[in-house]
């Protein structure tokens, strides 16, 4: 997908403003905070919502002139809780997938499959009203999914979930990017989601595309350094590690970030451990981690990767 | 747990054109109106007056050629309104006295539009009052729109979808017996000849059926898109032949007391008056009576045609507004 300068405007209040994207193949997080215009540009993407200025090309169609022959192509699951009321969860994916093309029988078979996928159950069986918000995702993902399309557009698609039903989630879009070849634009504020599964991260902020870049680099560290978690007196260890003239600082609760890699400092703290008597849960390459890429990011700060 | 669970398959299959997705949203349509148990018992009664009107065609047809018949017949023809009715039908009555074959092409079209005039009209404003209201207000509410519209499908397909859920109803309760009764007539009918009388009967039908379906059905979904509670717009459907039967109704006997004319020596079935255009109901009657040749030739109204086709338009314009609307924003 390549779009250039999208701007769309609420009245005088800006939604998107002049942004450009190329996006990659693979699983690629779109990051922002509320009202940063993620849906915006997702809807304006699927030609929900009609663009100020704008143009690009989308899976080998122009955009958004072939927004139409676009959709056939792309199977998107709304952040609306959005479903037609008396119809039975399986009867909604078929229709979405006659509507995607796919004639009666032949979506009454692919929505059995693609509901087995998605661990629908019996309950495919019940009207939609009645399902719960974890069911309503299920069946906005098997409809997203049912007629096979080469790009999935997933706006918090994990909303509403369980933990173990999100992992579960995370895993079939895992499972469809990396051994289906489909392409996946995942809209979401939580960002475990985004490292448990994307490839590369685009961050909005206020409109404008603040950062488009890969995961590794996100969360490559600025300066070689090691993350130490602590169980217990973390500014104990902390205080021992200074008096050994380290360069440490405290990076979250019962963390600390000391400067350079190597056997040396390695040494030198598990030296301060057994002094101050702290034990160490846990010592790894530091990380620029994510959440500080979103905020600086969301705070106008690109961070350098 | 699925028997087999085949995990995800890649679907690589022809598509439909395009142009047939809109279908689907009616398709879908009519399966969830079907499942209302109130509209199968509604359908299901209106078939008795269907039944009573083929009973009256077969009934014609078979006594035609008895000496009772034409007897009936005559005696029918003296009443002043009877005579009237037939008279503003272009029918030859003393040409009719004494071959009541002549009448038949008048007696099937009058009785198939009585059949047209009072229980189907009743049976569709009950049965749209029953389905339409929900057909864009549940989507507008559910955010189902959503579902349909990130699909290849434009506001005017959708709509034309949700439309074509109402005409599938009303060609079910409207021109489907009425074919059946011709069809039956026809059986019915000793003379050879009656195909040839009455050849444009289906035509009319058609015709009837698209005059009382396409401004209803504009009208009903014009409603139901306005609100995200069907109730409002059922109320609002009910409210809008209730108010238009009532005003009219009462503009016309103001005007006959007016005018110093007894309304109840006025033969008002057939006669133009420009008060019926505040009746939909009285509106739509008056053009399947000139559909059906129940009127006079001679001074042709245009006025419920234009309003006829102006609320249709107005009606369907506005359905597609508040839909296409959404994707303005």
């Amino acid at each position: 997908m390549e779009i250039r300068d999208v701007s769309k405007w609420y009245g005088t209040y800006p939604a998107l403003r002049d942004v450009s994207l190329d996006l990659p193949t693979g699983i690629v997080g779109l990051l922002g905070p509320n009202g940063s215009g993620k849906s915006t540009l997702i809807k304006a993407l699927l030609g929900l919502v009609s663009v100020d200025a704008g143009s690009g090309r989308v899976l080998e169609c122009r955009w958004p002139e072939d927004v139409r022959i676009l959709r056939d192509q792309v199977g998107y699951l709304p952040e609306d809780d959005c479903f037609i009321e008396g119809l039975q969860g399986i009867e909604s994916i078929q229709m979405m997938a006659r509507l995607s093309g796919l004639k009666s029988t032949e979506a009454l078979r692919r929505s059995h499959e693609v509901a087995d996928f998605c661990d629908m159950g019996q309950e495919r069986y019940r009207t939609v009203d009645t399902y719960s918000t974890g069911m309503r995702q299920k069946l906005k993902f098997a409809q997203a999914l049912v007629h096979d399309p080469q790009w999935l557009i997933l706006d918090e698609p994990t909303t509403g979930l369980d933990p173990a039903q999100r992992e579960q989630l995370l895993d079939r879009i895992a499972v469809l990017a990396h051994e289906k070849g489909k392409s996946v634009l995942l809209s979401t504020h939580i960002l475990h989601d985004v490292q448990r599964v994307c490839d590369c991260v685009v961050i909005l902020a206020a409109g404008q595309v603040c950062v488009v870049d890969s995961l590794e680099n996100l969360q490559r560290p600025t300066q070689a350094g090691l993350q130490i978690s602590v169980v217990s007196d973390v500014e104990r260890l902390h205080q021992t590690l200074a008096n050994q003239g380290i360069a440490v600082e405290r990076s979250g609760p019962g963390e600390l970030r000391v400067a350079g890699q190597g056997d040396a400092i390695l040494q030198a703290i598990w030296r301060a451990s057994r002094q101050s008597n702290v034990l160490i849960q846990r010592v790894a390459p530091s990380r620029n981690s994510l959440e500080q890429a979103f905020l600086d990011a969301v705070s106008m700060k690109t961070p350098s990767p | 747990m699925p028997i087999l669970d085949v995990g995800y398959r890649p679907w690589d299959g022809t598509r439909t054109p395009r142009w047939t997705r809109g279908l689907v949203v009616a398709e879908t349509g009519i399966r969830l109106v079907w499942r209302n148990a109130w509209l199968k018992r509604i359908l299901l009664f209106m078939t008795i007056p269907a039944l009573v009107v083929g009973a009256f065609v077969g009934a014609f047809e078979q006594t035609l050629d008895q000496s009772s018949a034409r007897e009936a017949m005559q005696a029918m023809l003296r009443t002043p309104r009877a005579r009237a009715v037939a008279e503003r039908a272009g029918v030859d009555v003393q040409k009719v006295a004494k071959d009541p074959a002549q009448a038949r092409h008048f007696a099937w079209s009058y009785l198939l539009f009585v059949l047209f005039r009072y229980p189907q009209a009743f049976g569709m404003i009950l049965v749209l009052g029953l389905v339409a209201p929900r057909l864009v207000s549940y989507d507008l509410r559910s955010k189902g729109y959503l579902l349909y519209l990130s699909r290849p499908l434009t506001p005017a397909e959708y709509i034309a979808g949700k439309a074509g859920i109402v005409f599938f109803l009303l060609f079910m309760m409207a021109a489907v017996p009425s074919l059946l009764i011709y069809v039956a007539g026809l059986f019915l009918s000793t003379d050879s000849w009656a195909i040839a009388q009455t050849w444009d009967l289906p035509l009319r039908i058609l015709a009837a059926t698209l005059v009382l379906m396409i401004p209803t059905t504009a009208v009903a979904l014009a409603m139901s898109s306005l609100t995200q509670e069907s109730r409002y717009a059922g109320f609002a459907w009910f409210a809008f032949w209730v108010i238009g039967a009532v005003s009219y109704q009462v503009l016309w006997l103001a005007s006959q007391v007016r005018r110093g004319m007894d309304p109840e020596s006025m033969e008002i079935l057939g006669e133009y008056n420009p008060w019926m255009l505040f009746s939909p109901y009285e509106t739509l009657g008056y053009l399947q009576m000139q559909i059906f040749g129940l009127t006079r030739t001679d001074d042709w109204v245009w006025g419920p045609w234009i309003l006829v086709v102006g609320t249709s338009v107005v009606g369907y314009a506005l359905a597609y507004w508040r839909v296409a609307r959404i994707l303005k924003v």
